[in-house]
């Protein structure tokens, strides 16, 4: 999984102009259900991954969050 | 669960909306949050205007209203009706079922069949399988299947989470059989230890109601809620949405042996239009094809957003000409279902206004 363009799809989805592996997702102003939602849509549309809420909810920084959808996604 | 019907046809469509409009961006001022953060969710999850009944309005009341409206129409009568199936988790008392209320207003024959389900979402496409096998009965040539919730009046008023979006209304479908020699393919789903997703956990036996249950609790974010008021875990909602129905789709094309070209439009219950935009996206096909726009107008009212696209986004056309359609219901349950069918040449199928 390229990890630098999976934080610039979440930039846009936290409408800033960059993410860093070590932020923390409910530090943005922006990390709100519609954004868990868009990321729901994005991991699965871009990654064919599908991730659970609580698996979301549970997760701290944006790495963690890479790591999350990295885990589940098999490279075709 | 797979399943069919020969010879049936929807005769026609009403859906009846309260005349009481609220707006998003009005009822979001009431909340602690951003504006750029309210006008994102309007851009993009398609919320703007809703419609709801008032304090005291009930189920019964818009059904009657609708009835009436066909009876004088001359689109419905009276004695037609063999059965009356009302589909409803908002009925206007526990006992006796709602059926049976519309039918004593309304001075209905004795010799029918009065019939209550407790659906949500999905309820309109239960309430179809449900008449299309009374059908089969020789004595029962016309069923009047009711639609409808009135939740706004079972949602926080301080649940930002779900009180902009939610509307009422009442959809009257009239079924009968076709003579032309039509097939209707259905596949049924549920999956009940999911049933915590979508829920009101009080006010029935398991939890009656009290002073307890009735009273407002900070369940984080801001927002206050009461047991007796509906809850929804929006983000599994999505999950389940965009994880089942896909499937359910393949699979019902597979049972009817169509192309996904082959239907004109996938008319899917309406809980907002990014739901819809992906799930479009995640079947392949245009989103033309999906209309999105009901919970803009109206707002999510449950079961009878299917009868709502049909009448908002194909009113004209379903009078005229016949279209094949594939119809998609879920929520609360969980339930999802689809219906793949010809649909048109409606006798009526229109929107009006309760006051």
């Amino acid at each position: 999984m390229d990890k630098p363009e999976f934080y610039q799809r979440l930039a846009e989805i936290l409408d800033v102009e960059e993410v860093k592996p070590e932020d923390v997702l409910k530090e943005f102003d922006g990390w709100d259900s519609l954004a868990i939602l868009s990321v729901l849509a994005m991991a699965d549309a871009k990654y064919g991954v599908s991730i659970k809420a609580e698996e979301i909810r549970s997760v701290v920084s944006a790495q963690n969050l890479a790591n999350l959808v990295e885990a589940k996604h098999k490279p075709e | 669960m797979k399943l069919i019907f020969h010879r049936k046809r929807i005769a026609g469509t009403l859906v009846v909306v309260p005349a009481n409009e609220r707006s998003f961006a009005a009822d979001m001022k009431n909340f602690n949050f951003p504006k750029s953060r309210s006008l994102k969710l309007k851009e993009v999850m398609g919320f703007d205007k809703r419609r709801v009944v008032g304090p005291d309005v009930c189920v019964s009341d818009l059904a009657v209203f609708g009835l009436e409206h066909l009876f004088e129409r001359g689109w419905l009568k009276r004695e037609e009706i063999d059965a009356l199936i009302v589909v409803t988790q908002t009925p206007d008392y526990l006992i006796p079922e709602t059926s049976c209320v519309i039918h004593g207003r309304l001075g209905l024959k004795r010799d029918m069949l009065s019939l209550s389900l407790s659906q949500a979402c999905t309820g309109y496409l239960i309430g179809l399988i449900q008449g299309f096998m009374l059908l089969d009965q020789e004595s029962i040539k016309k069923v009047v299947l009711v639609n409808s919730d009135v939740l706004s009046r079972k949602v926080s008023s301080q649940d930002r989470n779900i009180y902009p979006l939610v509307g009422d209304a009442c959809s009257i479908t009239v079924l009968e059989r076709d003579t032309e020699g039509s097939v209707v393919h259905a596949i049924v789903r549920v999956d009940g230890s999911r049933s915590g997703a979508l829920m009101i956990p009080a006010g029935g036996m398991r939890q009656p109601h009290t002073s307890e249950t009735a009273k407002l609790e900070d369940v984080g974010d801001g927002n206050w809620r009461a047991r007796e008021h509906l809850f929804m875990d929006g983000a599994a909602i999505f999950n389940f949405v965009q994880t089942e129905v896909p499937p359910l789709i393949e699979s019902l094309l597979e049972h009817a042996g169509a192309p996904m070209d082959s239907v004109d439009f996938f008319l899917c219950h309406q809980p907002n239009r990014f739901m819809l935009e992906k799930l479009a996206d995640k079947i392949k096909i245009p989103r033309a094809k999906m209309p999105n726009d009901v919970v803009g107008h109206f707002g999510n009212n449950s079961g009878a957003t299917i009868p709502t696209v049909m009448a908002f986004n194909l009113g004209e056309r379903l009078l005229r000409e016949k279209l094949r359609v594939c119809l998609a219901g879920f929520g609360a349950g969980l339930t999802w279902a689809g219906m793949l069918l010809n649909i048109g040449k409606f006798d009526f199928n229109t929107i009006i206004e309760y006051k």
